[in-house]
């Protein structure tokens, strides 16, 4: 948890309301919150106050969300969460294509922000990997021993099961999408049908050996039209 | 002259030729004054039957025929005595006299006759139009009686906008936009517009407007189905009529459809009304835990203790989850009312759709036993998986909802005539038998004193989501307790729109 001490966090959004309570529930965890209420506020911001993660919702008055991420990447690989009221597949993909790296629908619940937050974090400083080892809620994985187990038992995978499972893991909490699978295991465009056919083959199989209940999986969550979620076990929900 | 008037002229002299030929025979036992008789008694029935030109005619030739053979000297014009030539002239008066008579008789007859076959058309229209129920069954009824009666094809043009089109037409009708044009003109200038069919040999075709005290409703074409003939006066006059009556007749649909709007206007209206109490009620309800909860916490803070602040805390959470679904239902509901529902359908594994589904309630789950039956290699079902997910939610939370905390919830999926079918049980409180249907319809609830907070909006979305992937979804009760569920959704991607 403590990596997460002072992690400086842009909040950009344009509802007063909205930016006083992430203010204090962040805060209060510790971490440094700088706030913007406008588009060009927020790219001026993103550059001057230096922030490790930017939290950025798309229905800014002044510029379009997506021209903001897009402005942003131009410049920067800062990790950018996704505030919107809008939950529709295309409209997150969109974000997820312009650089978002995930997504959250309002209303939300702090604890999973905090989740997709430390999740975005991780990525740049990977602490959970001690030596050759992933860890992710109670899933550790070997990567040298090519071993993955959960409270001690061991699962038999595949080396592709392996492949999706390491990606998933080393992103835990963040969502991955179909054509990060693709192009990391396999090497193959999204768009055709026989490759999304073999990643849910796969998947099926990888949730067959992982999942306590593989008809009702709770690890590998699995986001509709956009790609999968390992759950990292940080969020309290 | 054509040849059907030839004929009563040939008629009438073979009638004299016989009656002179009788007169032969009969002279030398009759005064020939009394012969005369017979001569009338031709030109009477020649008069009745044919009329005047005929008559006169039979009247000259029977005078000459008379005097020429029957009078002495014979076969001369010359007359022996002074009187016979009042009988000439009495035997041509009488001719044309009772000819006159007969004739304006025949008039009336025919008159009487046309009246009664147009009387009987209107009649039969009118009584073919009070039978009809809709404005198409109208206008089928004007298109077979005014066709049946005067021989052609018939079509109707109703106006939308400023322009006529036809709604309604015989399958023989030339269809042209000269045909167009003239039906246009005729809208325009409220007069008969009057042509020959351009293509095919020669078809006469009328269109007249259809007149109303409210104007021009309409137009009414009819091609004659003879080619080369026009309609006579009479036919012309029975035309006017049926054509004004079917201007009534269109008018009058036009009233019932206006009617039939308003009603179901007012309908609609009353309905939003009944949806506004609804769903105010139902926002402000979850509005007014929220509001109580934070008022509660600034104000007595110091009174309460930790535990009875997280109790509040979470009523305010759950109630807000409430307040989000329900909106989150309305937004849905006017994006399928709008069409704005964006299905995209990508292959889906409904073991996927069914846990993830799951997974999304898995706070309102619980320890609630849930069992799940899919078939080893089931096939994937082309579905868009985020909106089928949204309605398998919704019916696995309806189905927690209505059943004891302790029963548990089986979702079966099994292949059947192409279709992947899933059911879901319940073993909860059951539907009323007659509700089975009406669950489905948007604000079902509204209607109904609640039990379970919802204005009725999610078994509705959920058929939308359904039947917008080619599905359909029905319930029934169990033979023992509860409800279930049943969605079926096509297998084959070339079946998906429907």
């Amino acid at each position: 948890m403590n990596k997460d001490q002072g992690a400086r966090v842009l909040i950009v959004d344009d509802e007063k309301g909205i930016r006083s309570f992430l203010r204090v529930s962040l805060s209060s965890r510790g971490y440094a919150v700088f706030e913007a209420a406008t588009g060009s506020d927020a790219l001026e911001k993103s550059a001057s106050a230096h922030p490790d993660v930017i939290i950025l919702d798309l229905g800014l008055p002044d510029i379009d969300g997506l021209d903001v991420i897009r402005e942003i990447r131009k410049r920067a690989k800062t990790p950018i969460i996704i505030l919107s009221v809008r939950e529709d597949t295309p409209d997150k993909v969109e974000a997820l294509e312009a650089g978002a790296d995930d997504y959250l629908v309002k209303p939300f619940n702090v604890a999973e922000l905090q989740a997709r937050l430390k999740a975005v974090l991780r990525r740049f400083a990977p602490a959970d990997t001690t030596g050759d080892v992933l860890r992710a809620g109670d899933l550790a994985m070997d990567i040298s021993a090519h071993r993955v187990t959960a409270g001690g038992k061991a699962f038999d995978l595949t080396p592709t099961e392996f492949d999706v499972l390491k990606l998933l893991m080393s992103n835990a909490g963040r969502v991955v999408t179909h054509k990060q699978l693709l192009q990391a295991i396999w090497n193959k465009p999204e768009d055709l049908e026989g490759s999304l056919h073999l990643l849910r083959v796969t998947m099926s199989n990888l949730r067959g050996k992982v999942e306590t209940r593989p008809d009702w999986p709770t690890r590998i969550i699995t986001e509709p039209g956009i790609g999968y979620r390992l759950r990292s076990g940080d969020s309290s929900d | 002259l054509k040849a059907g008037s030839i004929r009563p002229y040939a008629w009438s002299t073979a009638l004299i030729i016989l009656t002179t030929f009788l007169g032969e025979i009969i002279k030398k036992h009759l005064e020939p004054t009394n012969l005369v008789m017979f001569y009338l008694l031709v030109v009477v029935i020649v008069a009745v039957r044919w009329g005047k030109g005929p008559s006169i005619m039979t009247s000259i030739l029977g005078v000459l025929a008379f005097d020429f053979f029957l009078v002495p000297p014979y076969l001369t014009f010359n007359v022996a005595s002074i009187h016979y030539i009042f009988t000439f002239i009495g035997l041509l008066i009488v001719g044309l006299v009772i000819s006159t008579l007969a004739s304006r008789m025949r008039a009336r007859t025919i008159e009487a006759r046309l009246r009664e076959t147009r009387t009987a058309a209107l009649y039969r229209l009118s009584s073919d139009l009070a039978a009809a129920d809709t404005p198409e069954s109208a206008l089928l009824a004007i298109r077979r009686n005014v066709g049946g009666i005067l021989g052609g094809d018939v079509a109707v043009y109703l106006p939308s906008g400023s322009e006529v089109h036809p709604v309604s037409m015989d399958v023989d009708f030339p269809p042209g936009d000269s045909e167009g044009k003239r039906a246009q003109w005729a809208f325009e200038s409220g007069k008969t517009a009057r042509n020959a069919d351009g293509r095919k040999a020669s078809r006469n075709i009328l269109h007249a407007p259809l007149n109303t005290k409210g104007g021009i409703l309409g137009v009414l074409g009819i091609a004659l189905r003879e080619p080369g003939r026009n309609l006579t006066k009479d036919e012309e006059r029975l035309f006017n009529a049926l054509v004004s009556q079917s201007a009534v007749a269109v008018q009058r649909a036009k009233l019932a459809e206006e009617a039939r709007q308003i009603d179901m206007m007012r309908q609609t209206e009353k309905l939003h009304t009944a949806l506004l109490s609804s769903i105010s009620h139902d926002l402000r309800t979850p509005l007014a835990s929220i509001t109580g909860t934070l008022t509660t916490l600034l104000d007595q803070s110091r009174e309460l203790d930790v535990s009875g602040q997280r109790e509040l805390l979470r009523t305010a959470r759950e109630e807000s989850d409430r307040l989000n679904r329900l909106v989150g239902n309305l937004l849905d509901m006017t994006r399928m009312e709008s069409g704005e529902l964006r299905i995209s359908k990508r292959p889906c594994d409904l073991r996927d759709v069914i846990g993830s589904s799951l997974e999304q309630l898995r706070e309102t789950i619980g320890n609630r036993t849930i069992r799940i039956a899919v078939p080893p290699d089931f096939p994937e079902v082309p579905a868009d998986l985020s909106f089928i997910m949204k309605a398998f939610a919704n019916l696995i939370d309806n189905a927690l909802k209505f059943s004891p905390a302790d029963s548990p919830i089986d979702i079966t999926v099994r292949v059947s005539d192409g279709d992947a079918i899933v059911e879901i049980r319940d073993g909860g409180i059951g539907i009323p038998a007659n509700d089975l249907e009406r669950i489905f319809e948007k604000f079902y609830r509204a209607e109904r004193p609640r039990r379970i907070a919802g204005i009725g909006l999610g078994l509705s979305i959920c058929r939308g989501i359904i039947e917008a992937h080619g599905g359909t979804i029905s319930a029934r009760n169990n033979e023992g307790a509860g409800t279930t569920m049943t969605i079926t959704l096509p297998l084959d991607r070339g079946r998906e729109s429907k």
